[in-house]
């Protein structure tokens, strides 16, 4: 829909900006995390941005639609060992694996998301306040 | 006449092009984390050939200046520079700038045309008593 493509435009990015924290919020709460459905310890997983086209041309020579997550992908970086003898998820040698999750970075990564997803709400306010605007003439 | 002035043609193209630089603006705020975007603009030269900034030929022969090109805005992808090291190349600072901006330039279009409706309004009730 043309007329409020701003809207959508923005609106993915709160939508994407979200589901970024959201991945964030599930790294800091598996940081302990040994055991997961598909065996071993949780994996640190990151979303994948794309830039999100139409697919047709529209009139005015501008394809943007915003951005869509394209995946949410796991770090294939080997687990954290640590020597711990009594977990119950220790191996042979007396070492737990833990899932290699950076408290400073995932951190950052979560004020990142958070200011973007700001100026994302701020996009929308403002093509709000130009349409209210747009709308108020003629009424004078 | 309201409808064929060109005053008037010419602030809503404005309000129409104010309306596109919101959308390219809300795009490239959109894929601030998007690796490897490159950011949209509307080309400035557009805003020339709409004015009709033609200069005077004093030879038949001489190249037109101004003009020539379409009078629809045109998005371009500015490449070649780099924000961050995944090479997306928004600046935050700026979009943020070019969002406040353009709101203040579609306030004040909006209000001429309003205000040029007004004045038609007025003259079209004289004499109504």
């Amino acid at each position: 829909m043309e007329l409020f493509r701003s809207f959508h435009i923005s609106g993915s990015a709160l939508t994407a900006e979200k589901l970024r924290i959201d991945v964030i919020a599930s790294n800091l709460a598996n940081m302990q995390t040994t055991r997961t459905a598909a065996g071993g310890p949780y994996r640190r997983r990151t979303v994948v941005f794309e830039e999100r086209l139409a697919q047709v041309q529209r009139s005015c020579r501008f394809r943007g639609e915003g951005v869509r997550v394209a995946a949410i992908v796991q770090d294939p970086n080997p687990p954290r060992l640590e020597h711990d003898p009594e977990h119950p998820d220790a191996n042979e040698e007396g070492f737990v694996a833990y899932p290699n999750i950076d408290l400073a970075k995932e951190m950052t990564e979560l004020i990142t998301a958070s200011r973007s997803y700001e100026a994302g709400t701020t996009a929308i306010n403002t093509a709000k306040s130009l349409y209210l605007k747009a709308l108020e003439i003629g009424r004078g | 006449m309201f409808w064929n002035d060109p005053l008037t043609g010419a602030l809503i193209k404005s309000l129409d092009r104010a309306s596109l630089q919101h959308k390219v603006t809300a795009q490239n705020i959109a894929n601030l984390n998007t690796p490897g975007y490159k950011r949209s603009y509307i080309e400035f030269s557009e805003e020339l050939n709409r004015a009709k900034l033609s200069l005077k030929r004093t030879n038949p022969r001489h190249l037109p200046a101004g003009g020539a090109q379409s009078e629809e805005p045109q998005v371009r992808v500015e490449g070649g520079t780099a924000m961050r090291t995944d090479g997306n190349n928004v600046d935050l600072d700026r979009e943020m700038l070019d969002l406040v901006t353009n709101q203040l330039r579609y306030n004040i279009l909006a209000q001429t045309v309003s205000d040029r409706l007004t004045k038609w309004r007025n003259i079209i009730n004289v004499g109504r008593g």
